[in-house]
């Protein structure tokens, strides 16, 4: 047996080891708790890459916690999975993948962004914590753990928002995300509940296997999709999304919007693997476009009145999601159309996946850029920034390279994706993509007045002590650059390895089904 | 190759989008090549103009503030801005409340 069998555990299992040894590694000091914090975040990325590579190589994983083999859904003489499992197809492994990048690349900047706080012993067990939680979510095949991970990574965030306890600012914005958040895993908790009453089983795969489209599987839907879509940011339940990232370091909102897109991966896994054409309507379709659209035009709008830096970069983060649940909707209208799906329904999968993984690309990036003008400047409204691009120049390149992705301006890797999305609602009604569009210019207007505002015009002498942010922190923000360039310069090889077996692997609900299953149920 | 991607309608091509940058970069460093030869760096050339009066020394007091950016668009939706914000209202309950309206909005759309 190779050892590569044990990845899926590994990948969930070394950061939360990590998070409880952190404290003890902690005693020893400064520099022992830094290292076991990036040793921690190395490895799960080395072991997320080796997971991705595995599962496109062999085709998707499953283990099985505590059963006497590793191997076993189905343990002897029965027909149901009642064991623990996780089940890590080509989508689960690349957000894994995306997770563990953004963990990397938020654990480099911490060191010295966070080195002058107290607590940070805390602060890496909390951070660990909630990459465990994330990696969870989206390697899981049931339910019911679906909804510990998300508790795991939600409890670690509340803790994170108000991590900086001094602010009331940022225990109200943790109080605020604890109580939305709580209402919202209570009603997937109360889904699952109508799941397995009606089922006996709460593995995803076997649900999916069995369901058929009646009132509790309706109300279980509707208590999933709207939950899920509450987690990823989606109007008008977006409101908890400003607080919660202006508030938290840095680091964390780079983290928050990579969790963040674990709970739209599980809006897609329960639409695609659970539902899939058992939805026989439209009217769940349509609901999830409409969300998109709203959210890309209201969280774009709000974001350019703003003046604080982050709530900005956080209302954009809104509006972002828009664009997924615009191509995931788009998908789910076409999924009982063997015609449409070839058309246009898996070109609009492919953009919500290639813009899922642009997104928690550049996002990060321009919530770490942030980060580091309050770390150099002392402030996040831009009212008081200005004239800062020659006293930061990697920041400002590094900023003007995110927000040109993020804006969808060409030759970037933010395009890409939007054409997808472009070209694929227009073939389902011309006004959709009129609000992607109109969306993607608001985008960019407001990234122009980030920067004019923050880095161009005269230097302000409050300012003239200024200097770059350290190596550490340029490191992490690094990091996601170099996945951006390498995602605007290779974008089909990038669709080719990362998007297309990811959307193939969504929509192939009787794979995902027959992994555990073993053809039938 | 590999940066080729098609989309069923079109295409997108990284180095077309390089090439035409290229060209503009091109035709935009003609045209400035055509200004000037005269001028002189670290000279009063180098002053900005300031309506006739001496330039404020401090940048924060010549800078125009990002709340006054784009107050023609704010202006112009100035109702759906007041809408917008009397949703955000901050209140915990109402965030919660916008969730529960969400579930009874799903629920009616799937009853029928």
């Amino acid at each position: 047996m190779s050892w590569t069998n044990h990845l899926p555990a590994l990948v969930v299992a070394v950061p939360l080891f990590g998070a409880f040894g952190a404290p003890l590694v902690s005693k020893a000091g400064r520099i022992p708790r830094n290292v076991w914090f990036i040793l921690i975040a190395v490895l799960t990325a080395l072991f997320s890459l080796l997971l991705w590579q595995h599962v496109n190589a062999t085709g998707t994983a499953v283990y099985v916690m505590g059963g006497s083999a590793w191997n076993l859904p189905l343990p002897s003489g029965m027909q149901l999975p009642v064991r623990i499992l996780l089940e890590v197809d080509s989508f689960g492994a690349l957000m894994a993948l995306i997770g563990s990048i953004c963990t990397l690349a938020g654990a480099l900047f911490s060191l010295q962004f966070m080195e002058k706080f107290t607590g940070l012993d805390k602060y890496v067990a909390l951070y660990l914590l909630l990459t465990a939680g994330m990696q969870g979510m989206v390697l899981t095949g049931d339910l019911f753990n679906l909804f510990v991970f998300i508790e795991i990574a939600s409890v670690a965030s509340f803790g994170l928002v108000a991590f900086w306890r001094d602010r009331p600012e940022a225990v109200e914005a943790g109080f605020k995300y604890m109580l939305i958040s709580t209402v919202g895993v209570m009603f997937i908790l109360f889904a699952i509940a109508f799941l397995y009453g009606r089922y006996n089983v709460v593995n995803m795969g076997a649900i999916g296997a069995n369901l058929q489209y009646g009132l509790p599987e309706k109300v279980a839907l509707i208590f999933l999709v709207v939950a899920l879509a509450m987690k990823c940011g989606s109007v008008p339940m977006h409101m908890w999304t400003p607080d919660a990232y202006a508030e938290a370091p840095a680091a964390v909102t780079c983290l928050l919007v990579a969790v963040s897109q674990a709970s739209l991966y599980a809006l897609f896994r329960v639409c695609f693997s659970i539902y899939g054409m058992s939805l026989g309507s439209s009217a769940v379709a349509w609901a999830i476009i409409v969300l998109g659209c709203l959210s890309m035009f209201i969280g774009v709008t709000m974001a350019v009145i703003q003046k604080e830096i982050k709530r900005l970069m956080a209302y954009h983060s809104v509006s972002q999601v828009g664009y997924m649940l615009l191509g995931l909707g788009v998908g789910l209208l076409a999924l009982g159309n063997p015609q449409e799906m070839s058309d246009y329904g898996m070109t609009a999968i492919k953009g919500g996946l290639f813009h899922l993984l642009n997104y928690t690309m550049y996002k990060p990036l321009l919530f770490l850029c942030a980060g580091a003008l309050f770390y150099a400047a002392k402030s996040r409204n831009l009212n008081d920034l200005g004239g800062l691009a020659k006293k930061m120049p990697y920041t400002t390149v590094l900023f003007v390279l995110a927000a040109a992705a993020i804006a969808g301006l060409p030759p970037f890797n933010g395009y890409v994706s939007k054409l997808l999305i472009y070209e694929s609602s227009f073939a389902v009604h011309p006004i959709l993509p009129v609000v992607a569009m109109v969306t993607s210019m608001l985008t960019l207007a407001s990234f122009v007045k980030v920067f004019q505002t923050a880095f161009l015009g005269p230097e302000k002498e409050v300012f003239s002590s200024v200097r770059e942010v350290p190596q550490s922190m340029l490191l992490g923000m690094g990091l996601l650059a170099l996945v951006i360039l390498g995602l605007t310069f290779f974008p089909s090889w990038s669709l080719d390895h990362f998007i297309t077996p990811a959307a193939e692997a969504l929509v192939d609900k009787a794979s995902y089904v027959g992994a555990v299953l073993g053809g039938g149920f | 190759m590999f940066s080729t991607v098609v989309s069923g309608y079109g295409f997108w091509n990284l180095f077309s989008w390089l090439t035409f940058f290229i060209c503009i970069a091109a035709l935009v460093l003609w045209f400035r090549s055509q200004g000037r030869k005269d001028y002189k760096e670290d000279s009063p050339q180098d002053e900005i103009f300031y309506g006739g009066n001496p330039v404020p020394r401090d940048g924060a007091d010549i800078t125009v503030p990002a709340s006054s950016a784009y107050w023609g668009f704010k202006k112009a939706l100035r109702g759906f801005y007041v809408l917008l914000d009397s949703w955000h209202s901050g209140v915990a309950t109402d965030y919660v409340a916008w969730l529960v309206f969400t579930v009874a909005i799903f629920a009616l759309l799937l009853a029928f």
